[in-house]
């Protein structure tokens, strides 16, 4: 897959995490099941493309929903998201992992980027609730929609993002 | 050869990272408005999220409308009381009004104080919803074109949802009241049928209790458990008479010069769709 076939799939996720998928959670849980899809793409490109693939989606999209949504801080989701994609791509890019595997590396990711969303927002006094609390309230139950979501698109996405990335576009199928 | 990319890998990290800093302490610090290829950004973005989000909210309300047949005949009937008051009040209003228009001429009320109360409804589309827990902007799709400013107040039906904070050519962002920490969140409210004697500043939602607190109120206050809490208007930055919340409960603040009440919101923050912008005459161009 090219990088712009990546790209578009990427931004179709973020529509959805945005416009879509607030009309399916249940009134009562609207504040804590908050889908963080466009991360999960992410680190499957982190897992399967390359680090750097990762490192310009997680930059890009970071920036657009820091720009899309912007509130009191700007850049902080570029950060979080390039910066964490591209240390698991240094870490376990190009490996052969089991889907089980993947699944723990993208849970790893999501609380490593939820957490560090809350300290940022934390030190900058946005928040006064401590993490134990926010771990409870959204983190968690959003970990388990993430990990729903990366099951869900586990096989196409591996099958769309593995391959060549230095292929020719006729070489690959 | 190794050591060598290590440590310029090292070096790129901690730049970006002073780079972030930098970044986030000045959208902290910066009032300005929004560039332009931010604005671009936005505008696009929201007009591929409208195709989404309305209607997704359309077959979502179906869903919801079928659930809800039951509820009519209650509804229905409550309306119905709620319109008959209506119209008991509405001659009273129009009485009140004309006195209040002859009142105003006779002071010579200059033509910009007497329209300091009219305020213009926008109905605006919701497209999209943040879903960053701390910051859980709505974006809607109104904009600098069809008159919107910075900082006007955004209602529902039910309540004050927040005011404006960014607007672009055809989008703009709004903030919603539970997302403000405790000092950017400085509106002043009054209570209902007590607009006179009743005075207090909202701080601070708390996520934890999902409450407002009310703080500033005066030990003589009038204030009491289950008031309708509204924005008072004074310093002319929101309109008057927008729904807060309710009181829950009062209690004597830390120094205990003033009280606090903890404020029930009215409005609800979960599937919008269609939001109204006030238009004060002040901000209307």
């Amino acid at each position: 897959m090219k990088m712009q076939s990546m790209v578009l799939l990427t931004f179709l996720a973020f529509l959805v995490q945005t416009s879509l998928f607030p009309w399916l959670v249940p009134s009562a849980f609207s504040d804590r099941l908050l889908p963080h899809f466009t991360f999960v793409l992410i680190l499957y490109a982190a897992l399967y493309r390359s680090r750097h693939a990762a490192l310009l989606l997680g930059a890009g999209f970071g920036l657009l929903q820091d720009i899309v949504f912007r509130g009191h801080l700007l850049g902080l989701h570029a950060y979080a998201m390039g910066l964490i994609a591209y240390l698991i791509g240094l870490l376990l890019g190009g490996r052969r992992l089991t889907m089980l595997s993947a699944l723990a590396v993208v849970a790893i990711g999501s609380l490593l980027y939820d957490i560090a969303v809350y300290y940022v927002y934390d030190v900058f006094r946005f928040t006064a609730e401590p993490l134990a609390w926010a771990l409870q309230h959204h983190i968690f139950p959003s970990l388990f929609l993430q990990l729903a979501f990366a099951l869900a698109v586990y096989i196409p996405i591996r099958r769309a993002f593995e391959g060549n990335p230095r292929a020719k576009p006729t070489a690959s199928a | 050869m190794f050591k060598h990319l290590r440590n310029r890998r090292l070096f790129v990290l901690m730049v970006s990272f002073i780079l972030f800093i930098a970044v986030i302490g000045f959208s902290i610090s910066s009032k300005a408005g929004l560039t332009t290829p931010e604005k671009f950004l936005r505008d696009t973005t929201g007009y591929v999220q409208q195709w989404f989000y309305k209607p997704a909210g359309y077959i979502a309300g179906l869903f919801q409308a079928v659930g809800d047949l039951r509820k009519v005949y209650e509804e229905n009937d409550r309306l119905r009381m709620t319109a008959a008051a209506y119209a008991r009040d509405k001659v009273e209003y129009n009485a009140i009004r004309q006195e209040n228009e002859r009142l105003q001429e006779k002071l010579k009320f200059t033509e910009e104080q007497k329209k300091i109360y009219d305020y213009n409804y926008l109905i605006a589309q919701v497209v999209a919803v943040s879903p960053d827990a701390y910051n859980r902007t709505l974006t809607i799709n109104l904009g600098a074109r069809e008159g919107i400013r910075e900082r006007m107040a955004v209602i529902s039906e039910k309540g004050m949802i927040g005011y404006v904070s960014k607007v672009s050519e055809l989008t703009s962002t709004v903030m919603p009241i539970t997302s403000l920490n405790s000092e950017e969140s400085g509106i002043s409210a009054t209570v209902l049928g007590k607009q006179n004697q009743s005075f207090g500043i909202l701080s601070g939602y708390n996520s934890e209790s999902q409450r407002i607190l009310m703080t500033k109120i005066a030990a003589d206050d009038p204030i009491k458990k289950d008031d309708i809490v509204i924005t008072s208007g004074l310093g002319n930055v929101f309109p008057r008479g927008m729904v807060i919340g309710t009181v829950e409960s009062i209690q004597d603040s830390d120094i205990g010069l003033t009280r606090i009440a903890s404020i029930k919101l009215s409005a609800d923050f979960d599937h919008l769709s269609e939001v109204f912008v006030v238009q004060t005459s002040g901000t209307a161009e």
